[in-house]
């Protein structure tokens, strides 16, 4: 299945947002509340590991993401090569895995003309179109 | 609050053991013993992170109670992740400064070299969140993504963070109870095997086995508890605003200078949890003991070496003395001990009055901060 959004939740006290969603803000005995944000981020970090756990292929790219909106998402990628900190990567779900991959020049600008206009199902349906792109014919291994 | 001494310190050689955990436990906290003096404590802590998987065993306090000879002595067990050694010494530190315990054992101890490393990095990967954790998340692997990010924010580059590494083994062979005994270059550093990019194997800590001990009394001896600081922070790395600073490390330092009445200016010798290189650097910024932006600098200049403006892990660290987990917290106290009263025998860092340890809980989520002073 495709993920549309993806879910997350905000803290009525102190507007933090989290993904995936929280039952309690992580600062506060707060109930949040749920959310949907667009699956687009920008990269804050990410790494390789070349002996991965158990149930995962190697080498295991991971990818610390930061969705517009500021919640961080941690998911895998499929390659790495290219790859910098603050880079846009567009966020997919595949089995309820979520996936990032890089968004060249030409995505962004679109990106960014879909936004100032109608933003939200357009900008999901761009980043389903580039995952479903790098990642047809992948899957992730049994874990 | 009644003031605190350490009366007597000890550990086992850390590295790869073939006695049983509590055989090993049971040797340090009766070296401990004896240097104060007694024949038995009032109550004992026992720190220990997963002896259930780990070893298949629980109920561990009683476990090594009764190991030692004192199944007559209240004990019982504290964990905060890799940090639970530190913890444990807050608890043994609380019971006497609220003046419920007059002289209290607290020993911590770890095996692990007997099962493969995937199996030990799995296990102590249990202290992740879940959901980082499901994404294959492993220590090394959230380590390298703040490594990366330390890099590129701060200009910190491979040779000072091999530097950590480096001084740490060369501390590490001149200590005979450490794990490494040989010394490390930055070319060998940087050409050993990558773990989590950009972490390579010389940049992370080993896998040891081995155990520390420490006896805490309102009776004064030469070595006085000046401060201890606790800090917590979101379990999940992805919470965190902040990838580059330890949150939990600020403020268990704050509470600890606050509790001693002096600051970073007056520590003489740091042992610091670099269980990944970077993390020194990290952690002497996040502990005050270098300006920010600093750490790589006087780590190249050689002021945190042995012979430097301020010793930093004269042990060798959990990079080359190793980190047998829960007991890391309590050999950082054992080596800032005998720093203190003059014996660390080929590695002693002369004139030192006041010691700074300092120990990370999971991926800094429950760190701690003690400071020790000698009273003569
Ligand atoms: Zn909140």
């Amino acid at each position: 299945m495709i993920a549309e959004q993806i879910a997350a939740s905000r803290c009525p006290r102190c507007d933090m947002l989290v993904a995936p969603p929280s039952t309690y803000c992580p600062h506060h005995p707060v109930l949040m509340q749920p959310v949907t944000l667009p699956g687009v981020g920008e990269v804050v970090s990410f790494t390789t590991l070349h002996t991965p756990p158990q149930g995962f292929r190697s080498p295991l790219h991971l990818a610390l993401v930061e969705l517009d909106g500021g919640a961080r998402f941690v998911c895998h990628g499929a390659d790495v090569r290219g790859l910098r900190i603050g880079a846009a990567v567009a966020i997919e779900a595949i089995d309820d895995i979520y996936y990032f991959s890089h968004l060249g020049a030409m995505e962004r600008a679109r990106l960014f003309w879909r936004r100032t206009g109608r933003a939200g199902d357009r900008v999901n349906a761009i980043a389903r179109s580039l995952a479903k792109r790098v990642w047809k014919g992948r899957d992730r291994a049994a874990s | 609050m009644r003031e605190v001494f350490v009366a007597g310190a000890g550990m086992t050689r850390i590295g790869r053991r073939s006695e049983p955990l509590p055989e090993l436990m049971a040797d340090a906290a009766h070296a401990a013993l004896a240097e104060a003096g007694l024949e038995a404590p009032d109550a004992i802590v026992v720190a220990t992170m997963n002896p259930e998987e780990f070893l298949g065993d629980g109920n561990f306090a009683s476990h090594v109670a009764t190991q030692i000879g004192f199944a007559d002595v209240p004990a019982l067990r504290v964990e905060t992740a890799t940090s639970s050694g530190a913890a444990a010494f807050y608890a043994g530190f609380a019971a006497v400064a609220a003046g419920l315990r007059q002289a209290v054992l607290i020993v911590g101890g770890e095996k692990m070299t007997h099962l493969t490393t995937p199996k030990v990095s799995e296990l102590i990967g249990r202290s992740i969140d879940p959901y980082e954790r499901a994404y294959g998340a492993t220590m090394p692997a959230l380590a390298g993504l703040v490594t990366r990010s330390l890099m590129s924010k701060t200009g910190l580059g491979q040779r000072e963070i091999a530097q950590v590494a480096v001084k740490n083994h060369a501390n590490a062979a001149r200590n005979p109870l450490a794990h490494f005994q040989q010394a490390v270059t930055v070319e060998e550093v940087l050409e050993s095997r990558m773990v989590a990019d950009p972490l390579r194997l010389l940049h992370c800590c080993p896998i040891s086995d081995g155990a520390a001990a420490v006896v805490v009394t309102a009776a004064p001896s030469r070595v006085r508890v000046a401060g201890i600081g606790q800090g917590t922070d979101t379990l999940a790395v992805r919470h965190r605003r902040q990838l580059t600073a330890f949150t939990a490390t600020r403020m268990a330092a704050r509470e600890a200078y606050a509790m001693a009445g002096f600051g970073p200016e007056r520590v003489d010798l740091a042992e610091v949890h670099d269980a990944f290189a970077p993390f020194e650097l990290i952690s002497l910024e996040d502990l005050g003991l270098v300006p920010p932006g600093k750490a790589g600098r006087v780590t190249l200049d050689g002021d945190t070496a042995l012979d430097g403006r301020l010793p930093v892990n004269p042990s060798g660290g959990l990079k080359a003395r190793g980190h047998p987990l829960a007991a890391t917290g309590l050999a950082q106290i054992v080596e800032c001990v005998w720093q203190l009263t003059g014996r660390a025998h080929g590695r002693q860092v002369s004139g030192a009055r006041h010691a700074l340890a300092h120990s990370i809980g999971g991926l800094a989520t429950n760190n701690w901060v003690t400071l020790l002073e000698t009273t003569g």
